[in-house]
């Protein structure tokens, strides 16, 4: 496990920080931190505790171990926390029956500080009807009316939540440019789950992955991917190079294996070709890592022949 | 929140003035004939000064229109049912607590700005509902005495808006502990009716300790107005008392029916009891029997109304309380 603890200027630094649902763990002894102005990918496969993350992030849960401090403070009933928060739930939940203008009216009553024109102007330039009733608005502009509203408050901290699951790939990209568009002009931190790793990469530099209810793998993204490498050489030995350096996923197979490490120093050895890893390996590395024993087999192809 | 409120739920509003206006005007119809009715009738007996037989025998009202007003009854647990168990139910079960709780308002004002209007919304309804009821029955009151009875007490005065006020708290109560509206609206629906007979019939009688009075078996004199009586029956020689109907149970007189005499029996013959009546009071009168009521006298009434709003107010409160405090602690 890799904790970062590595910030100047942290908006959410957590320590130790658990959850359990009735005797079901769903996050265990998460320390994270994410500096200011960084889009941070929160990854992990299902059930690994990107929701309880999020969600003890921005107060919607309270935590049963540890401490979260988001903002300078602890996440809390108050307005003036709640006001530098958008939280965009997963599943987006919107008023069926309201439009996009009345929605627009209940942040303006319910915010101290509320952006209605940049709303208005966002759902223009996608053509989204502004007097249509939410429940019958497609996905796409479900997500960009939701996620202008969560703008619209000028939020110090966005939370995503699984923002674009159910989008097509073209409205998951408007949705993406919306969101790298904002954040270009605001400067505001964000954390954002998805499965969709290709998607992450485009707009993230930083990242949080999750698996099994605990922080795999948290830091900058360029850091992180310069701290790995990927070894591909004949089938031999390696015991070696796992003392030298950190294994995360061996695959071999009869003629071949191939090491994703994290460096430990410089010493490779040349019966083994270097190579850069890309961000897509380097997560379902870590994924694979920490999936249970009946599924992890899959990674050693052939080890038994 | 009171424009996101009203935005909410200005179509029950809408939904809810329409059916308190058919209402208004059907019971201002024929209110305003029965009242004319009434007093016609009242204007001709005592100018005939003689016993007034089409007094008593006066029926007043269709029975369409008393079986509409016997209805209402049910309207706190409509309201309850319809109003408070959706309140936060719904809003959980579709996620848009999410949404509103993510705007830079507090749960608790939330909770707070949207059970104060659905509160005012359902006390104002119900309290309209039974000032109409109210005024629609004051022939019928004037004419039987029947108002501190349970049934009529029920639905006249100030108790159905304590009623309402309760039944829209339970209901949010149980939306806010279950999360989801169907079982809210069945828990809402049980509990309010059961604790309802609960106090109608257990409690209430007590709120003030009953009069007994000794009567006269061959005088038909009662106590004056709209009593509410609660037992009654004779008193034997001994003093013993012996009730003859099902409250007394509880009220602490023993429940055998009317031990007759040997001598009275013989009054009976084989004449049809009706007939009889007269003749077994005098009987009975004669070998020392008397009759007593217990009862709650006319002018308990208001105070009774405002004891029962009372508790039902203060148990409103109570679980608005325990809702606030729920929402407050527990993960959203």
């Amino acid at each position: 496990m890799i904790a970062c603890q590595d910030a100047a200027h942290p908006v959410i630094e957590t320590r130790g920080l658990s959850k359990r649902y009735r005797g079901v763990t769903a996050l265990s002894e998460a320390t994270i931190t994410v500096p200011e102005g960084r889009i941070s990918a929160l990854v992990g496969p299902n059930g690994a505790g990107k929701t309880t993350l999020l969600r003890l992030l921005g107060g919607l849960a309270n935590p049963s171990g540890g401490d979260v401090t988001v903002l300078g403070g602890t996440p809390r009933q108050d307005p003036a926390f709640l006001a530098s928060i958008g939280f965009l739930p997963q599943g987006i939940p919107l008023y069926r029956r309201f439009t996009a203008t009345d929605h627009i009216g209940a942040g303006a009553h319910l915010n101290p500080r509320w952006d209605a024109a940049s709303v208005r102007q966002r759902l223009k330039s996608l053509d989204i009807p502004l007097g249509q009733a939410a429940g019958t608005l497609s996905g796409g502009q479900r997500a960009q009316l939701a996620l202008a509203l969560t703008l619209a408050k000028r939020p110090r901290l966005l939370l995503l939540d699984e923002p674009v699951a159910a989008l097509d790939p073209l409205a998951r990209r408007h949705f993406l440019a919306t969101l790298a568009e904002a954040v270009a002009a605001d400067g505001l931190t964000v954390v954002l789950s998805s499965h969709l790793v290709a998607d992450l990469e485009r707009i993230c530099d930083h990242l949080i992955l999750l698996a099994a209810s605990r922080v795999q793998l948290c830091g900058d993204i360029d850091t992180l991917l310069a701290e790995h490498q990927v070894l591909v050489g004949p089938r031999k030995d390696t015991t070696a190079i796992e003392k030298a350096h950190t294994l995360v996923q061996a695959v071999r197979t009869a003629r071949q294996t191939t090491l994703l490490i994290r460096l430990g120093g410089p010493a490779i050895d040349p019966a083994f070709e270097t190579a850069d890893v890309g961000f897509e390996e380097l997560v379902l590395g870590y994924m694979g890592q920490a999936a249970t024993p009946a599924t992890s087999h899959l990674t050693t192809v052939g080890e038994g022949q | 929140m009171t424009w996101h409120t009203w935005r909410q739920h200005r179509n029950q509003a809408y939904f809810g003035a329409a059916a308190l206006v058919a209402f208004t005007v059907l019971l201002l119809i024929t209110g305003l004939q029965m009242a004319s009715q009434y007093h016609s009738v009242l204007a001709a007996c005592s100018a005939a000064t003689s016993n007034c037989g089409s007094l008593a025998d006066l029926t007043l009202g269709s029975p369409p229109v008393i079986f509409l007003v016997i209805l209402t009854l049910v309207v706190p647990a409509l309201l309850g049912v319809f109003w408070g168990a959706p309140l936060v139910a719904r809003e959980l079960e579709t996620g848009t607590s999410q949404f509103a709780w993510m705007q830079s308002v507090t749960r608790r004002h939330w909770l707070a700005v949207k059970t104060g209007w659905i509160l005012l919304a359902a006390a104002a309804w119900a309290g309209a509902v039974s000032a109409l009821v109210t005024w629609w029955s004051s022939p019928e009151n004037a004419l039987k005495h029947q108002n501190f009875r349970p049934g009529q007490f029920d639905v006249q005065g100030i108790v159905p808006v304590g009623y309402a006020l309760f039944a829209v708290a339970l209901g949010i109560m149980a939306g806010t502990l279950v999360r989801r509206t169907l079982p809210a609206l069945a828990i809402t629906l049980g509990a309010f009716a059961a604790l309802r007979v609960l106090i109608a019939y257990f409690v209430r009688p007590h709120y003030l300790a009953p009069i007994t009075t000794i009567t006269s078996l061959t005088s038909h004199a009662g106590p004056a107005g709209s009593y509410w009586s609660l037992a009654l029956g004779n008193v034997d020689p001994n003093g013993q008392m012996l009730a003859s109907n099902g409250l007394s149970n509880y009220l602490g007189y023993g429940h055998e029916s009317i031990t007759i005499p040997s001598v009275c029996r013989e009054v009976f013959g084989g004449q049809q009891p009706g007939r009889a009546a007269e003749k077994l009071a005098s009987c009975l009168s004669a070998h020392g029997y008397r009759g007593f009521i217990t009862y709650q006298p006319a002018s308990r009434y208001w105070p009774f109304q405002g004891i029962e709003t009372g508790i039902f107010v203060i148990l409103a409160a109570a679980l608005i309380a325990v809702t606030a405090i729920v929402l407050k602690r527990r993960d959203a």
